[in-house]
């Protein structure tokens, strides 16, 4: 097999569904991630949906999505010797993932300072709602707690309705990504020259990290962008993004100047060839249209024509035929979609993953990007509880099979 | 100034737009020397962006700031007969090629993968895209809803009795950045255990639709297709925005456990309805939810939503305000300690905030410079990271090349 960007580097990932896809993808990058789970089981195996509906920790399909490549071993950190064990893992590793309320990995001894005594080099990458200190750090959050504190849910869904959640988790999937970047950041600095530390992930910080374009109305013009349903604000010109068609939405943008010009004048051309009322061909020279100069009046005119256009039309016809003439339409897939989706399938996108405890087999997503000299892909599904506790405490550690027996009779392990 | 991590890490930055420019940032504000090519013959989108700036400057737009903090602006015309002399040195200087346009551009021009490694066997090259540089979709364009649409993301962001909606921000732009980044710099550790380099090739649409993963999982074991589902959640209840005084001001709560929901009755005061039993157990809960929903706002509407949150939160139940930009800016204790929104001098713009990473690094600490003005380093880059003389610097100029 060929090797992967960060082969022969291993991780001890004690978190939860707020800090799941860090560890995800280092393990999809080649480093061993060796979950931590209390006995019994992560609480996170809670999470529903569950194979064929069954609550069962066994069976959590949101547990099986982000945690695939990654082995699990059962420790209770609440007692000295599961405290012991851990640190005894700490010096055989190069990094510690964990999403505890700031201060209870210290309360426990196993905080970063106390980490770093064990093993200089370890990275700790902690992933907490509002961060490992100042006034709201030992506050509650969550996907849905972050994404209003963090500006970007006041900015989702229907005026006339309270803001939305975007699409399910969004904020845990891009904290966790934001983590693995901080995360081999320093692993980076770390391997040049020998010094460990720690990373503070906060769910809030990477939510409001991206208010960008908000930020610069308020900062600039005191203008406060809130939620406009399926019309996208970009500052004060907004235009819409998702279109009704026959039998379902597509996305298409308005865009301006130079770089929207080929796709808005194939659109007009075909609204010509469909024989419909086009108010578009009054726009004297598309390279020049500058859409925050035109009133919302005009755009108005611009997108009833447009709507009535895709309504016109299937989903279908909008993407393939839309192709074909530049104007780039996507159309707003469904999770069954986007496992039919021709393209995904072409670039060896999925990946068939064997649950043989369940005799069922599942197509997950393989890949994150591409790169030619090393594979970097996600190989095998989610650990079952405690799965490799023998691989662990014998192999590694050198534990007897009487020790590892009384372990699991106190309940360490 | 303080050690940075990625320091002695060279960046030649051909990204532009959202994806490419957000990249070369990532790798800039953590110290790396990034040269973002530039030319004013076809300048960004966020140049030329007219939504704040009212001047046809390319220099006053703190949209393009965002994007492009501690970079070195180079400007050059990369149609110039003379740029590709230019571009191959900057490879030559390079540890990294990160770019993002329309796959093919690059190779079209003459400065594609294949050019780029034989200058240097050992680069690093990135190219973020839509589709990814293979399979029947690679030539085709796509922006940020094509990523939020074929991912998923967008069919499971509404009302279940109304269309997709999207939020007024961007969302695969932001998402798609962060991996190449980390891919860039695991490569980079990879190059320093092996000598190798390597090309990476990533689409938004493959790193989105990784998010949908537990509906996929849903649809393929239990023929389940998922939809948009407002606020709620199959394992919190209430779990959703509720009304409080003030105009359009509202506070999210989730309560998540039996405990959570019995510090919310506490803290609500106990009134009678919390004690019926259709809403003892999460799953009656979740079965009488537009009643339980229409409670918990009758509470809140009596309250600001701060108010709410620290009552909330005191209790042990997780909430937080729907704040708005002006409160991240003005009202957020917590980012202020984190210096997450950290106002800057531009030498064109004066004083407004930049947003820093989306993570800490405790003892290599992100140092975030404003962005550049176009080929503001033109001479400097040439001259320092190049190795140019002066008198070249200026045949060159004179030639019109650093356009």
């Amino acid at each position: 097999m060929a090797d992967s960007l960060l082969s022969g580097f291993r991780a001890l990932d004690l978190t939860n569904e707020k800090g799941f896809v860090c560890g995800k993808i280092l393990a999809a990058l080649g480093v061993e991630v060796i979950k931590v789970e209390k006995p019994g089981g992560d609480p996170a195996r809670g999470i529903p949906p569950f194979l064929h509906n069954i609550p069962d920790p066994e069976k959590s399909l949101y547990w099986y999505a982000f945690n695939t490549d990654k082995q699990s071993i059962t420790l209770n950190l609440q007692v000295n010797q599961g405290q012991d064990l851990f640190r005894k893992l700490v010096e055989k590793v190069d990094f510690v993932l964990e999403s505890f309320v700031p201060g209870y990995m210290n309360s426990l001894g196993l905080g970063y300072e106390a980490l770093r005594e064990v093993n200089p080099r370890i990275i700790m990458t902690s992933i907490t709602p509002f961060g490992q200190k100042g006034p709201y750090a030992q506050y509650k959050g969550s996907e849905l707690i972050a994404s209003a504190m963090g500006g970007v849910l006041l900015t989702t869904g229907d005026p006339d309705r309270p803001p939305v959640r975007e699409g399910p988790d969004s904020v845990y999937f891009r904290t966790g990504a934001a983590a693995a970047l901080g995360t081999v950041i320093a692993h980076y600095h770390r391997e040049i020259t020998g010094e460990g530390q720690q990373v503070d992930v906060s769910l809030q910080g990477v939510v409001a990290s991206r208010t960008f374009t908000n930020l610069v109305m308020w900062e600039f013009t005191k203008h406060l962008i809130k939620r406009s349903g399926s019309v996208r604000k970009i500052g004060p010109r907004a235009t819409r993004w998702i279109w009704q068609c026959k039998d379902g939405y597509v996305f298409w943008a308005f865009m301006p100047g130079r770089f929207g010009a080929p796709a808005n004048r194939a659109l007009s051309k075909w609204i010509d060839e469909d024989g419909l009322e086009n108010p578009l061909n009054n726009i004297p020279d598309w390279d020049e249209l500058d859409i925050s100069l035109i009133s919302r009046d005009e755009i108005a005119t611009y997108e009833e024509a447009m709507a009535r256009f895709f309504m016109n039309h299937t989903k279908k016809e909008i993407v393939e035929e839309g192709l074909k003439r530049g104007i780039n339409a996507a159309s707003i897939d469904s999770p069954a979609d986007v496992l039919e989706n021709r393209q995904l399938e072409a670039r060896g996108y999925w990946v068939d993953l064997e649950h043989p405890e369940s005799n069922s087999t599942f197509m997950y997503p393989k890949q994150f990007f591409l790169c030619d000299h090393t594979h970097n892909f996600v190989n095998h599904r989610a650990p079952l509880i405690g799965e490799h506790n023998q691989d662990i405490y014998a192999k590694e550690l050198g534990l007897s099979s009487t020790e590892i027996a009384t372990l699991k009779k106190t309940g360490v392990i | 100034m303080e050690k940075q991590a990625l320091a002695g890490v060279k960046v030649v930055d051909f990204g532009w737009a959202l994806v490419g420019s957000l990249t070369g940032k990532h790798l800039g504000d953590h110290g790396a020397q990034v040269v973002r090519v530039e030319s004013t013959t076809r300048p960004d989108l966020t140049r030329m962006d007219r939504t704040v700036s009212t001047t046809k400057s390319l220099d006053d737009n703190p949209m393009f700031t965002h994007f492009n903090t501690s970079k070195y602006s180079m400007a050059l015309n990369l149609k110039h007969p003379r740029a590709p002399e230019v571009v191959d040195r900057l490879i030559r200087w390079g540890d990294v090629v990160n770019a993002n346009f329309t796959p093919g551009t690059l190779s079209k021009m003459g400065f594609g993968y294949e050019h780029i490694r034989g200058i240097k066997p050992d680069i690093i090259m990135a190219e973020g895209s839509a589709y990814g540089q293979t399979g029947p979709m690679a030539q085709e364009w796509g922006v940020d809803g094509t990523g939020a649409a074929l991912s998923g993301y967008l069919h499971l962001t509404g009302w279940p009795d109304r269309g997709p909606v999207a939020p007024n921000l961007p969302y695969s732009d932001v998402l798609l950045p962060l991996f190449i980044a980390t891919a860039i710099i695991a490569a980079l550790d990879y190059k320093r255990r092996t000598g190798k380099g390597q090309y990476i090739d990533a689409s938004m649409i493959e790193v989105c639709s990784h998010q949908i993963t537990p509906s996929l999982l849903d649809w393929e074991a239990n023929r389940h297709l998922q939809n948009r589902n407002g606020n709620r959640i199959a394992y919190a209840a209430p779990h959703g925005i509720f009304p409080c005084q003030g105009d359009d001001r509202w506070c999210a709560i989730a309560v998540f456990t039996d405990g959570e929901w019995e510090a919310f009755c506490h803290a609500i005061g106990n009134p009678a309805w919390t004690k019926e039993p259709r809403f003892a157990t999460l799953n009656s809960r979740k079965e009488n939810e537009d009643t339980l929903e229409e409670q918990v706002s009758e509470w809140t509407k009596q309250h600001s939503a701060q108010e709410v949150m620290q009552i909330m939160q005191a209790a042990g139940v997780p909430a937080g305000v729907v704040q708005t930009v002006q409160d991240l800016l003005e009202n957020d204790p917590q980012l202020k300690e984190r210096k997450l929104l950290l106002p800057l001098k531009h030498p064109v713009m004066g004083v407004f905030s930049h947003p820093t990473p989306p993570f800490k690094l405790l003892k290599t600490k992100a140092q975030v410079r404003t962005s550049p003005c176009m080929g503001e380093h033109t001479e400097y880059v040439c001259t320092e990271f190049l190795g140019m003389s002066h008198e070249e610097f200026a045949e060159l100029s004179r030639q019109g090349v650093f356009k």
